[in-house]
């Protein structure tokens, strides 16, 4: 009776549970204004269904479609927003802060990061984990004509990522080496 | 003489009542050179042109729901192609972020005093 009464309390919660739960996916603001400025914009928006389209529109004999298509298998969304000024400083570093602040929710782990002073970019990498799995990405790289955000949402498999080296430019990334302390990432 | 000659024209040229065979020949004759006629008039025309419309509603439909199949499949092929170099976009700027880090982690084991990256 009271094992029935706990699986009636957890059916109940388990629309709330939900809501508390951690949400990889980042509110990515419009930026409209910076894209009036930008003289290149990007805006990629690509959801389950769309993934899921994109996958069956990948040649399993090519190489890159192959590891692309592996590492599509687990992902939910990929996010981007990205743009480019002719001049420096054209963008503030506020406004990319409706983004940053999101990632200093629970869940959340900084991953990477890195402050260039010879190249002055700046790229952080958070993480989400969740059962030893990482459920979402998040990358901002602000260059001093550049900023770009990056949100990957779904099962990552940073091996998979690894595969990619030499077909997209990835590089090797010593994940290990360089693992933030409170995650562990399942490989 | 003349009475005599009369009086045989009279009953050669009497009238003589048809065979029954005759009267069906002609009756049947009568009815198929009517039924050729109204024929001709047009009468099973309506019937002709309705199953040429329905043929022909029938193909348009056929011609149409294919159209609209080939619009369909070529608008999905579209939309998978473009989602496909979406994605193919999308990791290829990871992957130029996640070099830019790379690249600031080997500077910064390289000299530390340029870069500075923080894990």
């Amino acid at each position: 009776m009271r094992h029935y009464s706990l699986r009636i309390f957890f059916a109940l919660m388990a629309p709330t549970l939900a809501w508390a739960a951690p949400n990889p996916r980042l509110a990515l603001p419009e930026f409209s204004a910076l894209a009036q400025k930008a003289t290149e914009s990007v805006t990629i928006t690509l959801d389950a269904a769309l993934l899921a389209m994109a996958g069956r529109f990948m040649n399993g004999n090519d190489p890159q479609d192959a590891a692309t298509k592996e590492i599509l298998k687990g992902l939910q969304g990929i996010y981007v927003r990205s743009y480019t000024f002719d001049k420096d400083a054209a963008y503030q570093q506020s406004d990319i802060d409706a983004v940053r602040n999101q990632l200093s929710a629970p869940g959340w782990n900084r991953l990477v990061e890195t402050r260039s002073r010879k190249s002055q970019a700046n790229v952080d990498i958070y993480i989400m984990v969740a059962n030893n799995q990482a459920t979402g990405l998040a990358l901002i790289a602000s260059e001093p004509r550049q900023f770009t955000i990056v949100n990957i949402v779904g099962a990552i498999d940073l091996d998979k990522l690894h595969k990619l080296e030499g077909q997209f430019g990835v590089p090797k990334l010593d994940i290990d080496a360089h693992k933030a302390p409170t995650p562990s990432i399942k490989k | 003489m003349n009475e005599d000659l009369e009086s045989r024209l009279r009953a050669v040229l009497r009238p003589v009542a048809p065979r029954e065979e005759f009267t069906q020949h002609l009756i049947a004759r009568v009815t198929a050179d009517k039924r050729k006629e109204t024929n001709a008039r047009g009468i099973r025309r309506p019937k002709a042109t309705a199953w040429w419309l329905s043929a022909s509603m029938a193909a348009s439909l056929l011609i149409a729901a294919g159209v609209q199949h080939y619009l369909q499949e070529r608008r999905e092929t579209e939309r998978g192609l473009e989602a496909r170099r979406e994605v193919i976009e999308a990791l290829r700027m990871t992957s130029q972020k996640l070099n830019l880090a790379f690249e600031a982690i080997k500077g910064q084991s390289s000299s530390p005093a340029d870069d500075k990256p923080g894990v």
